[in-house]
């Protein structure tokens, strides 16, 4: 709330951040280990005029990120920071006549992250931008420029945070997919032989085995009875074959 | 009658205030107040399952311990004392077992804090030791409190042995906490397991042999997917479960093996199967 312009005397409504989205967040990117290292470069204001003089404040930043090597990205995620409207280039570079330089596509467009400028909604939330949604294929990129705008002039400061890139990374969305698709539903009637015992039962008590089996295992201590220990060191005259 | 009712509790008022006159007083004057107390207030650290028979229990032992302590007292002679000594020592010893033991199966190991709670109190118990007063439990009396929780679990003696050879300690080994409540669980949910691999059995068993292998060989699989620590496996772990796929998987067993002439398992070689997959996850003790 600290970037309320007070000339204004405005008051917008106070929307707090959901802890729930965070979670959720850092779940499912810590299930996929694809997360790029990449650097993030500090933004760029754009202005016309002298940026030292001037007294207006800026409504572009522009952030680039830039990758070591050519990626294929799966997902830009973000938290934002009172952005407006968010514009996304790639530069890719061609691989097979690497000779041609790079070139900077438009991946995304005048993408709206507060539905009204003026007010708190959308500020403050988290945003993900998947290879579906964007215009080109993100295949072969070296570089991501960001191009924020904020028409409004309430807010003092605008940025994106926490800033993360992942990887496309094929294997996983194949492998978790594969056992969905073999749940079979509740309606299809399945030709089973007579004679067969109780699906349930058998299930139950399956399913209740194994739960115990996943007990013990989560359970297992590291601690020690020190067995082999000779002064804390391993004697090779005490160790077995066993 | 009301008549015969009232006279029996008129209370007589005479000058001996040592004799009780009412019940209440009774009970008051023999101390039952701090007995009961001390009664509840042991039934809601141990949070047992059967309230009724905890009490009787502890009642029980509070009296035999009574006993104890007068026996070790009226005792005369040097040599006789210290045989005596020696077999309260012994009984003692047994007596702390029992105890310990008891206080493990009160609370079931799915109440995680009541039975945390118990494991700590029998560890206490078992390693205050004899006249020495040394800290520390010792590998014998550890090892002989496994095989005793899974003889009453209900466990054979040739289904436990393998995993007590996994967790147990040499005599002279001094055993720490977390060791023992690791192992402790590990029978209590052992126990529990054989209970329902047993029946899973009387389930399965009408129909051959071929059938009890599938289904085995369906908690393979599902234990197998559950071996690494993404958590996404246990979602997949838990598909393979169903009703559905198990009984396609046991149809699917059924048509295979149409052919082939059926083979019968028995119940013992079931449980030993199921509880070699439980068996080859406990990790060694070292």
């Amino acid at each position: 709330m600290r970037q309320l312009n007070c000339r204004l005397g405005y008051r917008p409504n106070h929307k707090p951040v959901t802890y729930s989205q965070q979670v959720i967040r850092n779940i499912r990117l810590s299930m996929c280990d694809n997360v790029l290292a990449c650097t993030v470069k500090t933004p760029v204001a754009l202005q016309i005029g002298d940026v030292k003089t001037d007294t207006a404040r800026p409504g572009v930043f522009v952030i680039d990120v830039a990758f070591p090597q050519s990626v294929n990205l799966q997902e830009i995620s973000f938290k934002n920071y009172y952005t407006a409207f968010l514009n996304v280039r790639l530069q890719k570079v061609d691989p097979e006549s690497p000779e041609s330089g790079a070139q900077w596509v438009t991946c995304l467009r005048n993408h709206c992250l507060m539905p009204n400028p003026h007010t708190e909604e959308g500020s403050q939330d988290y945003f993900s931008i998947y290879r579906q949604q964007m215009l080109m294929e993100p295949d072969n990129v070296t570089s991501v420029r960001l191009i924020l705008r904020q028409p409004s002039s309430v807010w003092l400061n605008f940025t994106l945070e926490d800033i993360k890139i992942t990887e496309c990374g094929t294997e996983n969305s194949e492998k978790s997919s594969s056992w969905f698709s073999n749940l079979t539903p509740v309606e299809q009637p399945m030709n089973l032989q007579a004679g067969l015992p109780d699906p349930e039962k058998v299930s139950s008590c399956i399913q209740q085995m194994w739960a115990l089996t996943e007990v013990m295992q989560t359970n297992q201590t590291s601690a020690r009875v020190g067995r082999f220990d000779v002064d804390g060191c391993y004697d090779i005259n005490l160790l077995s074959y066993t | 009658m009301a008549n015969a009712l009232q006279s029996g509790v008129v209370p007589v008022t005479d000058s001996r205030s040592s004799k009780p006159d009412t019940d209440t007083e009774f009970l008051t004057q023999v101390g039952a107040g701090a007995v009961l107390r001390g009664a509840l207030l042991k039934l809601l650290e141990v949070r047992s399952e059967d309230p009724i028979g905890f009490l009787a229990d502890h009642f029980g032992n509070l009296a035999q311990s009574l006993e104890n302590g007068d026996s070790g007292s009226a005792v005369e002679g040097d040599k006789k004392k210290q045989h005596q000594q020696q077999a309260l020592q012994s009984s003692e010893e047994q007596n702390q077992h029992a105890r310990a033991l008891w206080h493990l199966t009160q609370a079931h190991h799915s109440q995680r804090s009541a039975f945390n709670n118990n494991v700590a109190v029998a560890f206490s118990l078992l390693s205050r030791g004899g006249r020495k007063r040394k800290l520390g439990l010792k590998g014998r009396v550890y090892t002989e409190l496994l095989r005793r929780v899974c003889r009453d679990g209900g466990v054979a003696e040739p289904v436990s042995a393998p995993l007590i050879k996994k967790l147990h300690c040499q005599d002279h080994e001094a055993v720490p906490f977390d060791l023992f409540r690791h192992a402790v669980l590990t029978c209590f949910v052992f126990a529990d397991f054989v209970r329902k691999s047993r029946s899973l059995f009387e389930t399965v068993s009408p129909s051959d042999g071929i059938l009890c292998r599938a289904v085995l060989g369906s908690l393979r699989d599902a234990l197998e997917t559950t071996g690494c620590s993404d958590p996404a496996r246990y979602l997949e772990a838990s598909a393979k479960l169903t009703p559905g796929r198990l009984a396609q998987a046991m149809d699917r067993a059924q048509t295979l093996a149409s052919g082939t002439p059926s083979t019968h398992m028995g119940q013992e070689e079931f449980i030993e199967e199921a509880s070699a997959l439980f068996i080859s996850r406990v990790k060694l003790v070292s």
